[in-house]
């Protein structure tokens, strides 16, 4: 076990560089430049153009970035100049994380729930009930969910605060808002691999062994039909953690989803990046601890055994 | 308990002409999974929505008195009614004629991305789950770094080479898109390949082909239909948030993520303007999670030749 | 009965197990409370201040673009100057074009126009309490053009006499025409006499005094947050964190006693409309309403002029013949219903407009609007249609084309959301007036400007100004042949001459005349299609009393603002 996690953080590291180095390529592909505006002069340009080392041969500035990087360092925004990458995100992550945790509570106890009863309760009315808010999860854009969300609860009725993030009540409608989506998927999936365990051998043997149905459920169900969850949660905790765009800024949020979106588009170089590296940290641990919790909750699948 | 005895029972002997009869029609794989999905009724109503909105999407804008892209300072936000079935936008286009503009890109680009990402998806993360040992390995490794590439960066750097537009978006969703689909795949063929029935054909001497075509993918087919039924509003979504940031398809074209884009932002005073393109992406959902369900069961080998 | 008894012991090892799933999560939702509490008490400062309202007199707006430096060398947006005119002084204020004295408690001015005498205050001090002398311009002002800070908007000191050559390396820093004679005597040499010279520093961050031991300690970490900086102005800066901005009096500032508020509370609100649902819910003092809601306020807004001018830039480079050609270009004018335009596009809420220069401008103590009529030489705001297609016929007889849908024009605009309706509007209504392809191509905004315009790579751009200073020029420079914000390469051997002659006169009035005539040849020559003039409409609650606003630099100017109840 040790030697095989081992040997995965060896591999992640490894996925890490090549992420870094192909994106570190890839920025400068974008069209656009980063000092850009209707009124920079050709004098102006050169000089920030020097100040950020741009002037160098891009190896050199690779080579430049990688040391600094080593060090822990992501460098200055281009667009936001007297602040760090490191320092933004600093500011920015823990906003995104804590909206994120709220979410993915909400998304994934509340989407395991429906999953498991819509498909105990198949054919019932109940099933319908978690089938349609399954359906109206993925079927609504987030910008919409939030606007609608926060144009009922926070401006017509007055139940919750608008935007902004000032408290707890505060992140009930961003979180509502941006786990919706993953509750949906996630009672989904359960609620079909739920069914597709259902006529397991083991199943039967469990039942023919006069368990109780909420044993059998508990006990062989649920662990077994968890699996198609599990895989689809990686990637979703490392991108709802790390901030989504679009529900942020509806919401005043200061978290740094908004960073990924404009620091592409205003070719940002160093904030991509560091997003890019702070993502794709993310991103990795995320699937590695899938893939050991596999060997957990599976005991078929045995990771020594590889 | 009575004791049984010889003389209860009796020696029926053979019969034949019994043993002949074909006690319902043979049927292929395929014709049975249609003849199961027919008799559902919801799956039957998902189909027929699709089929709709496709032909809408065909032939609307063709028989619409209204160009999509035609303003009309006179009719700017008006209200549903019978010259503007789905009322106009906020500079006066008729929404009728742009709802069903935007179903054709925005179905073509959910269907089309979702079945290549499925086909792509089923494919490698089947030999990963399969194999495993150094080919998953890499696979896996790959997938992760084109996951931590931000989607961004991609869709950006196709359009500039293929340009905006509907060929340009697909071909950004599925550069990752496949990746959701190779690893749900993955983890599921994972799953199969250690199961008793798989053991038993490895056991019979089961070429590996064989197997993974006859008793894996059946397996996973139903799981895999009802994951491509999510994928496909995902690349609808997709599409509408890179609307939402101004990067989905070229000006004046529209698709139901630009309609929801534009309407979203008069939510407040002219409601219809993002009420009818959210119902039209809705009951779309809708019908595709029927169709999904229903395909879901109707392919699924264990309920063959059930009723 | 065995199993019996093990399904009631299953069944409360499920119940226990339930119950520990449920504490356990509840714990961690405590958890998260707390978190959230503890970034509550971290501004509670703030929440026990707005308790005490009727005291505190608090000013809170919005802005929906997230500022990018706080070091007044390196600002270079409308956002970023509006918070240095509150934390900054000058030499002078600009006050909605109202030149007051600021550090600087006389001037004078040589009378070529090109030697400024600034004679500073003994009073103005820093927020720390140091005083501030002419040595705090000198580096300041050294500061910027020095490439080495690489200031994004270094450009504007080339009017300083030896500035350009500061900047691009050639002279030393230290050789900038700016001295310090004694502590409190500031002498600027200026390229050009500039009549506009001191609005532009009473209204620019970028000319404020800086204090070189602050700069000095905190490198490139200078102004990164709030207390790595000291003020020269009314306001200082307390906190920057998480897209708020808080601001309080300086009680060190020279003029402190004309400050009225006792907090100014910007937050960074990037949606529109939320920023307006939070005015409404009574968040906030003052919001700009977005274009689609200002019909629902009628009555109720309050409107002013950004000074922002939108229109088509013509690529002259371009491998689109027709561009070239006058009949064509007069065509695609005379088509646009720009009233109509304006109606569809922007919900009527800003103007149709046929000029570049805007006319809200300063001239000959008027406006340039009132003292030019711009009907009389620009092309009408609702077009003429008529006129349209006999320029049309013109063009197509001299371009040999037969049908008009085989000449197509190209409109690149970047991708925001109003920028693309507006585009589509002008496609349809070009195409329906004259029969013509109109194509739409978007890009981003930092390639429209990093490489669209500046390379020449489009046909029609979708563009706009918003001048720096009060003064013709600035718009009118976007046409001078060798100007590096000439992006349409338009060359007129004329029209250079006579602009250039506006530099050296001294007679304002003449001067002013002179930049009209060159307004007047750029329309004759239809070289660009003009669109827009922007009108920001926005609300603000009754008692706030003293809000300013300017067309130049900055939007707006709480400086004054004062809660009236």
């Amino acid at each position: 076990m040790l030697k095989y996690i081992a040997k995965r953080v060896v591999a992640a590291i490894l996925t890490l560089w090549a992420l870094v180095t192909i994106v570190f390529f890839l920025v400068r592909l974008l069209p656009g430049e980063p000092f850009t505006s209707a009124k920079l002069t050709a004098e102006v340009a050169a000089n920030m153009n020097a100040y950020y080392g741009f002037d160098k041969p891009l190896w050199q500035q690779y080579l430049t970035y990688m040391g600094n990087l080593l060090q822990g360092n992501f460098g200055y925004s281009m667009k936001y100049t007297n602040k760090t990458v490191n320092y933004i995100i600093g500011q920015t992550f823990p906003y995104s994380a804590n909206l994120g945790i709220r979410a993915l509570v909400f998304a994934v106890s509340f989407g395991l729930v429906l999953g498991i009863i819509a498909a105990r309760k198949r054919g019932t009315k109940i099933d319908f009930f978690c089938v349609i808010v399954a359906i109206v999860g993925t079927s609504v854009p987030d910008f919409i969910m939030g606007a609608v969300l926060q144009y009922f609860f926070g401006i017509k009725w007055g139940l919750l605060p608008i935007a902004k993030y000032e408290g707890f009540e505060y992140t009930i409608l961003p979180s509502v808002a941006l786990g919706f989506y993953t509750l949906a998927s996630v009672s989904r999936i359960m609620r079909s691999s739920m069914l597709e365990v259902t006529s397991q051998d083991y199943i039967k043997t469990a039942r023919s062994k006069g368990l109780s149905e909420m044993r059998i459920t508990c006990k062989h169900q649920i662990r077994n039909a968890i699996m198609p969850v599990m895989t689809m949660m990686g990637p979703t905790v490392a991108s709802v953690l790390t901030g989504t765009f679009v529900i942020e800024s509806i919401f005043v949020i200061p978290g740094m989803g908004k960073y990924y979106v404009d620091s592409i588009t205003n070719s940002d170089y160093s904030m991509v990046l560091g997003m890019t590296v702070f993502y794709g940290f993310f991103l990795v641990l995320c699937n590695l601890i899938v893939d050991i919790l596999y060997g957990v909750a599976d005991p078929r699948v045995r990771i020594g055994k590889r | 308990m009575a004791e049984l005895s010889k003389e209860m029972f009796v020696i029926h002997g053979k019969d034949l002409k019994e043993m002949e009869n074909i006690s319902r029609p043979s049927l292929t794989f395929w014709q049975d999974a249609w003849r199961r999905f027919r008799k559902n009724k919801t799956a039957m109503l998902g189909l027929f929505i699709i089929a709709l909105y496709a032909l809408l999407a065909i032939f609307a804008p063709m028989v619409s008195p209204y160009k999509f892209s035609a303003t009309d300072s006179s009719a700017m936000n008006a209200l549903p009614s019978l010259q503007h079935l789905f009322g106009c936008d906020s500079v006066g286009r008729d929404q009728w004629t742009r709802v069903w503009m935007g179903a054709r890109v925005s179905l073509s680009i959910g269907l089309v991305s979702a079945l290549v990402n499925m086909c792509v998806g089923a494919v490698i993360g089947g030999l990963c789950g399969y194999y495993g040992g150094k080919l998953d390995m890499i696979v896996m490794r790959i997938v992760d770094i084109l996951y931590g590439i931000p989607s961004l960066i991609i869709t950006i750097l196709v359009m500039m080479v293929l340009g905006k537009g509907v060929i340009a978006l697909v071909v950004a969703l599925c550069i990752v898109g496949w990746i959701g689909t190779c690893r749900f795949v993955r983890g599921e063929v994972y799953r199969l390949k250690e199961q008793d029935f798989v053991l038993a054909a490895k056991v019979m001497g089961v070429s590996d082909i064989v197997i993974i075509l006859r008793h894996i993918i059946p397996n996973i087919l139903g799981m895999l239909i009802t994951n491509m039924c999510m994928a496909i509003p995902g690349a609808i979504f997709q599409e509408a948030f890179l609307s939402y940031i101004g990067v989905g398809i070229a000006a004046p074209n529209c698709s139901w993520g630009v309609l929801a884009k534009e309407g979203i932002q008069y939510l407040r005073i002219y409601p219809h303007e993002i009420l009818i393109p959210a119902l039209i992406i809705c009951s779309t959902m809708l019908a595709l999670n029927l169709l999904g369900d229903g395909l879901r069961d109707a392919v699924d080998p264990r309920l063959r030749g059930t009723e | 009965m065995k199993r019996r008894t093990l399904a009631i012991l299953l069944a409360a090892t499920m119940v226990i197990g339930l119950a520990g799933c449920s504490s356990s999560s509840s714990s961690s939702s405590d958890s998260t409370t707390a978190a959230a509490d503890s970034s509550e008490t971290s501004d509670s400062s703030g929440d026990t201040a707005t308790a005490d309202s009727t005291t505190e007199k608090v000013f809170r707006y919005s802005v929906s673009t997230e500022p990018t430096t706080l070091d007044p060398t390196k600002g270079n947006s409308i956002g970023d100057n509006e918070i240095q005119h509150a934390i900054t002084e000058g030499l002078v204020r600009n006050t909605n074009g109202e030149i007051n004295p600021g550090i600087a408690e006389t001037w004078e001015i040589s009378d070529d126009g090109l030697t400024y005498t600034f004679h500073l205050r003994e009073d103005a001090y820093w927020s720390d309490g140091v005083q501030i002398t002419a040595a705090d311009f000198v580096y300041s002002w050294q500061r910027l053009m020095d490439p080495d800070t690489a200031s994004p908007y270094a450009f504007i000191g080339e009017y300083i006499k030896n500035g350009l050559a500061v900047e691009t390396g050639e002279m030393d820093p230290s050789e900038l025409a700016v001295t310090a004679e004694d502590d409190y005597t500031l002498v600027v040499e200026l390229e050009n006499p500039t009549s506009y010279f001191l609005s532009l520093i009473g209204s620019s961050g970028q000319f404020a005094p800086l204090r070189q031991d602050i700069v000095e300690e905190y490198g490139t970490e200078f102004a990164a947050t709030a207390d790595k900086n000291v003020y020269s102005g009314p306001y200082k800066l307390v906190s920057s964190e998480n897209n708020e901005y808080i601001f309080e009096p300086n009680e060190y500032y020279w003029d402190a006693d004309s400050i009225n508020l006792d907090r100014v509370e910007l937050s960074v609100v990037e949606n529109t409309d939320t920023a307006l649902a939070l005015y409404e819910s009574g968040e906030l003092d003052y919001v700009q309403i977005p274009n689609a809601y200002v019909a629902n306020y009628e009555g109720e807004d309050n409107t002013f002029m950004n000074g922002n001018v939108d229109y088509l830039l013509i690529n002259f480079e371009s491998t689109n013949e027709a561009l070239n050609n006058l009949n064509f270009r007069m065509a695609l004018n005379y088509a646009l219903n720009r009233t109509e335009y304006n109606t569809l596009a922007n919900s009527g809420v800003y103007d149709g407009y046929t000029g570049l220069v805007f006319s809200g401008l300063t001239a000959k103590d008027s406006t340039y609007g009132e003292v030019y009529d711009l009907d009389s030489y620009s092309f009408p705001v609702d077009g003429d249609q008529e006129k349209a297609l006999e320029y049309l016929e013109a063009a197509m007889e001299e371009l040999g084309v037969s049908d008009a849908s085989e000449l197509s024009v190209d409109i690149t605009c970047s991708d925001s959301e109003s920028t693309k309706k507006q585009c589509e509007v002008i496609q349809d209504l070009l195409q329906t007036a004259l029969g013509i392809t109109v194509t739409i191509m978007q890009v981003t905004y930092s390639e429209l400007y990093a490489t669209t315009l500046p390379n020449g790579e489009y046909e029609l751009g979708f563009t706009g100004w918003g001048a720096d200073y009060d003064d013709p020029y600035s718009y009118l420079e976007l046409f001078y042949g060798p100007s590096s914000y000439n992006n349409s390469f338009y060359h007129n051997d004329e029209y250079d001459a006579l602009l250039e002659s506006s530099v050296t006169e001294t007679d304002t009035d003449a001067r002013m005349d002179i930049l009209n005539q060159c307004e007047q040849m750029i329309m004759a020559d239809a070289a660009f299609i003009p669109l827009q003039r922007r009108t920001v409409h926005y609300l603000v609650d009754d008692d706030v009393t003293g809000l300013n606003f300017y067309f130049c630099s900055i939007n707006i100017d709480w400086v004054y603002v004062d809660i009236v109840s």
